[in-house]
């Protein structure tokens, strides 16, 4: 048995960047889509991931109905709530562009997106605090509760698993640093050029990392001025307003932009009064910001060049030769992680007939000691009736400990659903209508507890 | 004889040698093998030693110097391109640009042996000025095949880029700007020997009886190569005209400087008895565009 988790969302693989645009959000409406996708009655957990490349709706259905109808259910559902976000007309509109991933599929989906493993640049550290701001988001929403919060959880540590024990995080590898490199490689050697970068986030940052010394000078240009000015003293460069864009722009030579604006920020008839001030000097442009920051039509004039995210393919195929082997090495941590959920899945489904004996049988030794201590041992105290309650107690533990340990090993190694039936049939257990259903009402006071932990991962 | 068998061999060496230099140049660019930054320039610098002892032998077997005539200008022409091309291939990071430098080199050394062309000049035009007049034109012209090789790279890779075709091809091209840069060095150091050929051209012109409609045609190409080489520099730096247009203006002002040669390369030749050193002054004049004059 696998759960039933689904993942339905778009990426760099399916969809150019002028369609994952229209599905990116910001974090201040992340709230609203996660309320959104927790009214709809079919989907029971669910979390939204929004990066550059990729957006994800992750989700566990409702088991309100068998696992395969639910899992439709769920898809139904999390498409509609695509449909809804970017305001399309149908559901079909959006088919070309989506992927979907369920069961095993998706949780080793979720491994292997949180391990940049699905990136576009392999070894990329930024997609797992994406991944990690996704779920933490997902969680204050009260969107990520049970086993799916346990699913992304895991997702995290295979991710650590893999940045540890492989080398495939080793060097500069990062869309901006990849960008980077497109600029030196392009535009020439950055020694005699200046560098604006556009925006003050993380790609920005990642970005000027990535220049390190290499440019003659560095400048930023952002809407908060402060974050601005703190990014450029880091790397010794100036900071610079927005509003003050166009100055930048006829001094500079590279200009790498990553703001979250959900517009053009650079535009053609701006380029264009820039290019008149320039004399017509080369100036070139990488966007990495989804949605993009400089209108495309900018590269169609004369000594301009845009570049953007999709179009650092070529480049990123050369950093996935150099990483070969350690993708097979990376791929096999999954693998064996993926092993291991397996069979805790799995054992999810003995959970209920576990309880349900250990149940009965707590419950008639209980009974049974009632009945002899209302009887003929009356007379005891409170503190020997308490001293055989705890008797009766380990007794149920030790007798139920190897038939529980070998009906979990039985589940997690194969199907353990011939030892439940041979149990329900000996013991007259209550019939187990839905096993998982039944394990998150035994868990759940546990998962609660493991969600607000898993923060801190 | 012997001196006429070794310029032989060079010669054949030399073909051989540029041959090679461009193959490795064309197999780095085209299917990306080899090690552009090494075999290739020391090919180049092999062809270019083996160029210049062609021209010494030949000179010497011929007892002309190497720069009065229209065979040996060519000749060293194509070879003072290598030598520059060597010289800066470093410091512009345009190695790849042998791939355009090897066959124009090869091309000249070819054409200065097979195509016909002027005699040399006779004792009637010999001055002092001549061997001045033609070396600034020698410089002139293998700077600006320079400056046409990296003008070419622009517009392929400027090209590419534009398409964002940044894989294959692109990747081993030298950057733009770099190639814009070498384009406007190479322009820029060229102009004053062409300026310094068209003025002693201009000086000479008097002294050279023209007339013949090729004449002229040489002299008007002349004067158009440099004020298009001229309108390049300017509108750069007065107007912004880099990259694309520059490339283009650069690829133009070359190809007239080449017509001016190719004119006189396929000019009749004259009736048997007439002044040959004349028809050579004709062929020097009309290289540095000196203008015509009507003399009959």
């Amino acid at each position: 048995m696998t759960l039933p988790v689904v993942v339905i969302g778009l990426s760099h693989k399916t969809a150019p960047v002028d369609v994952r645009e229209r599905f990116a959000a910001g974090k201040e409406i992340l709230p609203e889509i996660l309320a959104r996708l927790m009214q709809k009655p079919d989907l029971e957990e669910a979390m939204f991931l929004s990066t550059c490349n990729r957006v994800e709706i992750i989700a566990m259905p409702k088991r309100s109905a068998a696992p395969e109808e639910a899992t439709l259910l769920a898809s139904r559902a999390i498409r509609e709530a695509l449909r809804e976000h970017i305001g399309a007309s149908s559901t079909g509109e959006l088919a070309d562009w989506l992927y979907e991933r369920s069961g095993d599929d998706a949780v080793r989906h979720i491994f292997r997106v949180a391990s940049s493993l699905d990136s576009m640049v392999l070894g990329e550290p930024q997609i797992l605090g994406q991944v990690k701001s996704a779920y933490d988001a997902a969680v204050a929403a009260g969107a990520l509760r049970s086993h799916l919060a346990r699913c992304v959880r895991r997702a995290f540590t295979v991710a650590k698993r893999i940045r540890t024990e492989t080398q495939l995080g080793t060097g500069a590898v990062s869309i901006s640093s990849i960008a980077v490199d497109l600029a030196k490689r392009i535009f020439g050697d950055l020694s005699d050029s200046t560098v604006l970068l556009v925006g003050a986030g993380e790609m920005a940052e990642a970005s000027a990392k990535s220049l390190g010394k290499g440019a003659r000078a560095m400048r930023v240009c952002n809407r908060s001025f402060e974050r601005a000015a703190n990014l450029a003293s880091a790397f010794g460069g100036a900071a610079a307003p927005l509003d003050q864009l166009e100055a930048e722009l006829v001094i500079s030579d590279v200009v790498v932009t990553s703001t979250a604006a959900s517009h053009f920020v650079i535009t053609r008839d701006l380029v264009k009064r820039v290019m008149k001030q320039r004399k017509g000097r080369t100036l070139f442009f990488i966007d990495i910001a989804v949605p993009r920051n400089v209108d495309p039509l900018v590269h169609e004039l004369d000594n301009t060049y845009v570049f953007n995210i999709d179009d650092l393919e070529q480049e990123v195929i050369e950093n996935m030769k150099a990483r070969k082997q350690e993708v097979i090495a990376a791929e096999a941590i999954v693998e064996t992680e993926m092993h291991d959920w397996s069979a805790w899945a799995r054992g999810l489904e003995v959970t209920p007939t576990v309880i349900a004996l250990r149940a009965r049988t707590r419950g008639m030794l209980m009974a049974e000691l009632e009945r002899t201590l209302n009887g003929r041992l009356k007379h005891l105290g409170e503190g020997d009736r308490a001293a055989l309650f705890q008797m009766m107690e380990s007794a149920t533990n030790k007798l139920l400990h190897a038939p529980t340990t070998r009906l979990k090993a039985t589940a997690q190694s194969s199907d353990g659903g011939d030892l439940v039936e041979a149990l329900v049939d000996l013991f007259d257990l209550p019939a187990v209508l839905d096993s998982v259903e039944s394990a998150n009402d035994a868990n759940g006071a546990n998962e609660k507890s493991d969600t607000t932990s898993a923060r801190c991962q | 004889m012997n001196e006429l068998a070794a310029a032989n061999v060079l010669f054949v060496l030399t073909i051989a040698a540029y041959l090679a230099a461009w193959g490795i140049f064309l197999r780095f660019l085209i299917r990306g093998k080899g090690d552009v930054g090494k075999l290739g320039p020391r090919l180049m610098a092999l062809a270019a030693v083996l160029h210049a002892g062609h021209i010494g032998v030949a000179s010497f077997v011929a007892s002309v110097c190497p720069v009065g005539g229209i065979h040996f200008p060519m000749s060293v022409a194509s070879m003072l391109m290598c030598v520059a091309y060597l010289a800066r291939r470093r410091h512009l990071r345009i190695d790849v640009a042998g791939a355009f430098i090897a066959p124009l080199a090869l091309t000249s050394l070819m054409a200065s042996r097979f195509v016909g062309g002027g005699a040399e000049p006779g004792e009637r035009i010999k001055s002092l000025i001549l061997p001045f007049h033609v070396t600034m034109n020698l410089f002139g012209l293998a700077l600006f095949g320079l400056a046409f090789s990296a003008a070419s790279l622009y517009l392929v890779q400027e090209r590419l880029v534009k398409r964002k075709q940044i894989d294959g091809v692109s990747r081993r091209l030298p950057p733009l700007d770099a190639l814009d840069r070498a384009e406007h060095g190479f322009l820029l150091a060229g102009f004053p020997l062409l300026t310094i050929g068209i003025i002693t051209g201009t000086i000479w012109s008097h002294r050279v009886e023209m007339g013949a409609p090729g004449d002229v045609l040489r002299a008007v190409f002349g004067y158009v190569a440099w004020l298009v080489i001229a309108g390049v520099l300017f509108l750069r730096s007065a107007a912004g005209w880099r990259g694309r247009r520059a490339a283009y203006g650069t690829i133009a002002g070359f190809g007239f400087t080449v017509l001016v040669l190719v004119l006189y390369l396929v000019r009749s030749e004259p009736q048997p008895g007439a002044a040959d050193a004349s028809e050579m002054m004709r062929l020097l004049a009309a290289m540095s565009a000196a203008p015509a004059r009507t003399t009959r």
